[in-house]
């Protein structure tokens, strides 16, 4: 528990330490925008828009295979510790395991989900 | 039970670790581009040449747009580094010696690790202006990406050591170092890493064919703090590559420290020449190679770790 | 005070954001050289903007926004060429005027130099300061009451749904890049419709640079009268060396790209062994290789009954107007191809299109080359009334859409526009 608490104290530390620098470096040269300088960059030209948007993802297909892949890392870090004592057993069972996960990589390969251009 | 540290002690500890790595970066990054360059590298020129950086940066003012969201704006460098501070805190630098020398130590890293998506996406997002937008998507494909490989292989150097922590995974390599036992699993994480750090040839969401994508919008302290949390990532992936891979602390006459520091440093070197020597791959691209073939790749070695451990287990 | 030391030290190499004017193009590139600069892709990381060049009636207005979008403390350097108008004088409260050939490089690090000390006040900004649109809507942030969708904030709408090819209707971004944006050349200006990052089509285009007689360089003068053989394809290899370090730069290779900036600015008929060394190793690269490789490909039917060059001969068409050229006959000249069309063809055939432009030019003697009725420039067939570039840009709304917006950019670098070539189409279409 106070290993936890410790990557707990250095993950506060370090975002405090960020935003206090931030904080100080706005009050050295304070931020002083005007309306055309707030103008977002794109070569010379104000946007015509928001860029906010509903984004065209194109590469969802391959956000569902990463889901599939990544419920798979839960059950690999538990068998990783026991996988010794195990043995064999433990090695082939997970050997099948991933192999229906490449399937779906073979799948999602023919179907062209990792490309969208 | 592992010796506990107090607070002030792990802080200190791991932002001078820190400090000291992305300086390090800094300096190798000018050194290789001036040679590359054909310009030519003094050293105290190269020395002095981030804190130049740095000082022009801490003189200019904060950039603002149109209706940003400004908190997640405020956040995302701070949360990257965060981030960064915790993957470092769980690299011991001796015998039992860590910042957050936790049981699942490497849960932790690829969890915090998992999270950079969401700072480099809040980066990109928030500025309300469409070329870090695209940045921010582009780089949760990178992501999405790297994640499966970065663990895979973490997960096969995890095998022979029969723990999740980062210390037994650096005591089982007091032999034979997982580089030579696992071949596959250096190379595999340093794509990885350098997809992490969104750096070199992975330099996807700030690419220069965005006008610098996610950094497009930055300027003064804000830049500043999203270069130094960048470079904090890399300095912080590279030393769980140098504990996974290359033996940690371990090594003769010098204390465990300073052999952690080399390795890194090393780790360090080879990622800022590859990216002054390694073209930037196009998005689409790295995605098709990850999942054909670099995933199947870090299964097989996994697999291959696996049976070199059960054949080496007594 | 207690920022003086900081000022001192920060007196390191100037983030300088350049505005390529008319005639500013190739000298804003060499200044990538210069130590005592630092030239940054994003008006927000510059200190100093550095006017290179005669601005045009359609160019100041973009170099007056990014100016204003330099956070400060900004300065405004203008370098103007010997004998052209000083554009900015009305507009921008106090530039520095530099006049033909003079050290800017020194002249702009004086400049950051007194800015960081104080002694030079940081330039106002040139816009008053008023939204650029009109705010409408009601509520904290002008959304009309029903979140960010409702309504105009900053008097902008949000954008709207279109069709796509895979049948998801989701939001399209008209969007205006350039003519500052720097992968592209400068000057031009692209009506894009992106949807995600995929281009959808190119809405039009706009040559901020339309103004003017185009540049006399060798090869426009060579359409008027002869010129040296050896000269015209020194010209040429160095054209492309310099093309091929702004292709690195893009690639993510800046540091390679600042050493083929060298060789293309001293290249020679004499050094044909370093650049076919350069070819070799660049074609030795994996990565290079493989990041450029199927990216951004032309079909030749693309590219025909066009201007030939470069882009067309890497896609597998064999127009060079040097084949009916008795000059090149004479010196055994054979136009080189290749098929495949993609971006790594391209830079591979530039490069070996330098390679053999230094061996015709030490070959040729004092041959020269009489052009009759059109001349092959680096980017193709410049003829008395019409220009590769002019037709190259007029193909861009073909070439574009269904691209991803990387490939999209790395292509319109690869076409080697020049907007001030292009002027006369420009017109012709205005007319």
């Amino acid at each position: 528990m106070a290993a936890l608490g410790a990557a707990l104290t250095v993950f506060l530390a370090g975002v405090a330490a960020f935003l206090v620098l931030r904080w100080a470096g706005d009050a050295l040269s304070p931020p002083r925008p005007t309306d055309p300088h707030r103008v977002p960059f794109q070569g010379g030209r104000p946007p015509e828009v928001h860029a906010w948007s509903r984004f065209h993802v194109r590469y969802y297909a391959m956000t569902l295979i990463f889901l599939a892949f990544d419920m798979e890392m839960v059950f690999m870090y538990p068998w990783a510790v026991v996988f010794l004592e195990e043995g064999l057993v433990a090695g082939v069972e997970m050997l099948m395991f991933i192999a229906i996960l490449v399937l779906g990589i073979l799948y999602g390969w023919r179907e062209k989900a990792f490309r969208w251009a | 039970m592992r010796p506990s540290l107090s607070p002030g002690f792990a802080v200190l500890a791991t932002g001078a670790a820190m400090a000291a790595g992305i300086y390090a970066t800094a300096v190798l990054d000018e050194i290789v581009g001036g040679i590359v360059s054909g310009r030519g590298a003094r050293a105290a020129g190269a020395m002095l040449a981030p804190v130049r950086r740095a000082a022009q940066l801490v003189l200019q003012r904060r950039a603002a747009t149109e209706r940003p969201d400004a908190e997640a704006w405020a956040l995302a460098p701070a949360l990257l580094a965060g981030l960064a501070a915790v993957g470092m805190a769980v690299v011991p630098f001796g015998p039992g010696l860590a910042v957050a020398g936790i049981d699942a130590g490497i849960v932790l890293f690829g969890a915090a690790m998992a999270l950079v998506m969401v700072a480099v996406f809040l980066q990109g997002w928030s500025a309300n202006s469409v070329f870090p937008v695209v940045g921010g998507y582009r780089f949760v494909a990178q992501a999405l990406s790297y994640e499966m490989l970065h663990m895979l292989v973490l997960i096969a150097a995890a095998l022979p050591a029969r723990s999740l922590a980062v210390g037994d995974i650096v005591e089982s390599q007091a032999h034979l170092w997982n580089v030579l036992r696992q071949p596959l699993g250096l190379p595999l994480y340093l794509v990885a890493a350098a997809g992490l750090a969104f750096w070199g040839p992975l330099r996807l969401p700030d690419a220069e064919d965005l006008a610098g994508g996610t950094s497009a919008e930055l300027s003064g302290v804000a830049l500043l703090l999203w270069r130094v949390a960048q470079r904090a990532m890399l300095v912080a992936v590279a030393a769980m590559g140098a504990a996974a891979f290359l033996g940690g602390w371990q090594g003769p006459l010098l204390p465990g420290a300073a052999w952690l520091a080399l390795k890194t440093l090393a780790l360090v070197a080879l990622l800022v020449a590859a990216r002054h020597l390694l073209a930037r791959v196009p998005v689409e691209r790295f995605m098709w190679a990850c999942w054909v073939v670099l995933i199947p790749l870090a299964l097989l070695d996994v697999f291959l770790g696996g049976a070199q451990a059960l054949w080496a287990a007594p | 005070m207690g920022l003086r030391p900081l000022a001192r030290l920060a007196a390191g190499p100037v983030p300088t954001f350049v505005v390529p004017g008319r005639g500013g193009r190739r000298a804003a590139d060499d200044l990538r050289l210069d130590g005592r600069l630092r030239l940054v892709d994003s008006p927000r990381a510059a200190a100093v903007l550095l006017v290179a060049g005669t601005l045009t009636d359609r160019l100041l207005p973009a170099a007056m926004l990014a100016h204003d979008q330099i956070p400060g403390p900004r300065a405004t350097v203008q370098w103007v060429p010997e004998g052209r108008r000083d554009r900015l004088a009305g507009t921008f409260s106090a530039p520095v005027l530099l006049r033909g050939d003079v050290d800017v490089g020194a002249a702009v690090a004086a400049t950051y130099r007194e800015l960081l000390a104080g002694d030079r006040p940081s330039d106002p900004p040139v816009y008053p300061d008023v939204p650029p649109a009109p705010w409408r809507g009601a509520g904290p942030y002008g959304q009309g009451g029903k979140g960010m969708s409702g309504g105009v904030p900053y008097g902008r709408p949000l954008a709207g749904r279109a069709p796509d090819r895979d049948g998801l209707e989701l939001d399209r971004l008209p969007l205006e890049i350039g003519p500052l944006f720097p992968p592209f050349p400068p000057g031009l200006i692209l009506r894009i419709d992106l949807q995600g990052d995929v281009v959808q089509q190119v809405a039009g285009w706009e040559n901020a640079l339309a103004f003017g007689r185009p540049p006399r360089d060798i090869f426009r003068r060579a359409l008027r009268e002869p010129v040296a053989l050896a000269e015209l394809e020194v010209a040429r290899a160095r054209h492309h060396l310099r093309w091929l370090s702004g292709t690195l730069r893009l690639h993510g290779l800046p540091a390679l790209g600042l050493r083929v900036l060298v060789l293309a600015r001293r290249v020679g008929p004499g050094d044909v062994d370093a650049v076919a060394s350069l070819k070799r190793k660049l074609e030795r690269s994996r990565s290079l290789a493989w990041a450029t490789r199927g990216i951004a490909t032309l079909q030749p039917e693309d590219v025909r009954d066009g201007p030939g060059g470069p882009v067309a001969r890497s896609a597998g068409i064999r127009d060079d107007l040097r084949t009916e050229d008795p000059a090149y006959r004479g010196l055994g000249f054979e136009p080189l191809t290749r098929g495949e069309g993609d971006a790594r063809a391209r830079w591979r055939h530039r490069l070996a299109e330098a390679v053999q432009a230094l061996e015709l030019a030490g070959r040729a003697g004092d041959r020269l080359v009489e052009a009759a009725g059109g001349v092959e420039s680096p980017r193709g067939a410049l003829r008395i009334g019409g220009s590769p570039s002019a037709d190259l840009l007029s193909r861009l709304p073909a070439l574009l859409p269904g691209r991803e917006w990387g490939e999209a950019v790395a292509l319109v670098h690869d076409l080697d526009l020049d907007m001030e070539e292009a002027v006369r189409a420009a017109r012709e279409e205005a007319a």
